[in-house]
């Protein structure tokens, strides 16, 4: 990869209880590219994403080698402010799940908590990050409305929107569709490809046709290893380890 | 599902090499007939034009089923590409084999101008080549196609030898003009399917590797 990095890892492992989860993971996550995560159930590719904001601290037990930078510094370094690290590095979950409030205040809510209390700021704030998660149109005449009056997919882009918000640099999803139907996949696939403009996207899909579709960069993942990262396009018509072409063919996984 | 598709993807290689199998024996048959001035022995070539022009119909058809329900990556996504121009350069090589017995036809009670030249001996090269490249198609096999450049070479100076030697003939002796004229074409389709099996190397090579060459 020659493009330049945001995040980059260095021989990072990763153990839950003791178990090892996460093997010598070197990687590098170019700037406003989308980098997809493939690899079956187990392999680790939710827990290095987790890695990226840190999310891995929340659970016991955890025990973390290796280093791992966004924008060259060492996000465990002492002194690291996690809640600013989550600030720019936000995160969108499997199944969505917007807060139960408002539309308007679901968006509101990160700049609110990061100590912003002017309206026509929030306003231009909220306005402003529902048309970057494609959802302004559907919603600016009911923003007062319970958020769990949406449907499935608006409820991600909401989730997309209220991540917008508080003005991250890189947005990690982790199975972002793997609730939603076709449509509403779609229109989150176009706006994964939209978002890459002004922010760095990691996806985590077991959906190796999204990959293909939405991503720039491919990593596969095996047993808490990363076993080849490369252009998407590279990876999936002639992968160099012979691993990734018996997964990504369905000879095994 | 995938044990499924695999197995789809063999019977699409075995259905495949019956088609290949099918272009190269009108191949084969057409210059036999015309070594031979066997009017009947060349109708038995131009009979199966609809039949391989249904397989070739049918087979692309099957790949488009399998990419459609199936969306193959990597090794498997490369075989169906082959697989599809394998489909074309075969009926590209059995459509010349139905040409050349059209021309068998037509000369049949005419005798041979200096034996046929050297359309015979041209017509083996590119038939073994034909060969080779199908059985690598078959097997995954790369050196049977390591030569083809070389070989292909050889097929492109024959060709131009009976052009050559096709206009002194035809310079000789007026009545010469339509045998020799359709000497010269025989050799242009044989070079042609010279380059379909090219084709097939190259597309067999993409397969393998995943990495494009050209075969000059």
């Amino acid at each position: 990869m020659s493009e330049s990095a945001i995040i980059t890892t260095n021989n990072v492992n990763l153990w839950y209880n003791g178990k090892q989860a996460l093997e010598s993971v070197s990687m590098k996550i170019p700037k406003n590219k989308v980098t997809a995560l493939i690899g079956p159930s187990g392999c680790g590719k939710s827990t290095l994403l987790r890695c990226f904001n840190r999310l891995n601290d929340l659970i016991d037990h955890v025990k973390i080698t290796g280093e791992i930078t966004l924008d060259d510094k060492n996000i465990h370094e002492s002194g690291t402010d996690v809640v600013m690290l989550r600030k720019k590095v936000g995160m969108v979950f499997q199944k969505p799940n917007p807060f139960p409030k408002s539309i308007y205040e679901n968006v509101a809510y990160g700049p609110r908590v990061h100590g912003l209390k002017n309206n026509n700021q929030l306003d231009a704030i909220v306005e402003q990050s529902l048309r970057h998660a494609a959802l302004w149109d559907e919603v600016k005449d009911r923003l007062n409305d319970s958020a769990l009056g949406l449907s499935g997919g608006q409820q991600q882009r909401l989730c997309i929107a209220r991540t917008l918000a508080v003005e991250p640099e890189v947005i990690l999803m982790d199975e972002p569709c793997s609730a939603l139907d076709p449509i509403a996949t779609a229109k989150i696939e176009n706006l994964i490809d939209l978002l890459k403009q002004d922010y760095t996207v990691i996806i985590v899909t077991h959906n190796m046709q999204q990959a293909a579709r939405v991503s720039d960069f491919t990593g596969f993942m095996y047993l808490g290893k990363l076993i080849e990262c490369g252009k998407t396009v590279q990876i999936f018509e002639h992968p160099k380890e012979e691993l990734t072409e018996n997964y990504i063919t369905g000879r095994f996984g | 599902m995938a044990e499924k598709f695999h197995t789809e993807l063999q019977n699409l290689r075995k259905e495949t090499l019956e088609m290949a199998h099918m272009g190269r024996d009108m191949l084969r048959t057409a210059v036999d007939a015309l070594i031979r001035q066997d009017p009947n022995l060349a109708g038995s070539a131009i009979t199966r034009k609809v039949e391989i022009h249904d397989q070739e119909v049918r087979l692309e058809e099957y790949c488009y089923h399998l990419i459609a329900l199936n969306q193959p990556m990597a090794k498997d996504m490369r075989f169906i590409a082959c697989t599809l121009k394998v489909i074309n350069a075969s009926l590209r090589i059995g459509r010349y084999g139905k040409t050349i017995a059209k021309i068998a036809q037509e000369i049949s009670d005419k005798p041979p101008i200096a034996n046929l030249m050297s359309i015979p001996h041209m017509a083996d090269l590119v038939i073994e080549m034909v060969d080779d490249a199908i059985a690598a198609y078959e097997s995954d096999n790369l050196t049977l196609i390591e030569g083809f450049s070389a070989r292909d070479d050889t097929v492109d100076a024959l060709r131009h030898s009976i052009f050559r030697e096709g206009i002194t003939y035809m310079m000789e002796d007026p009545k010469n003009i339509s045998r020799c004229t359709h000497y010269i074409m025989v050799a242009r389709y044989l070079e042609r399917c010279a380059d379909h099996a090219c084709k097939i190397a190259e597309n067999v090579h993409y397969m393998e590797t995943g990495e494009r060459i050209e075969i000059k």
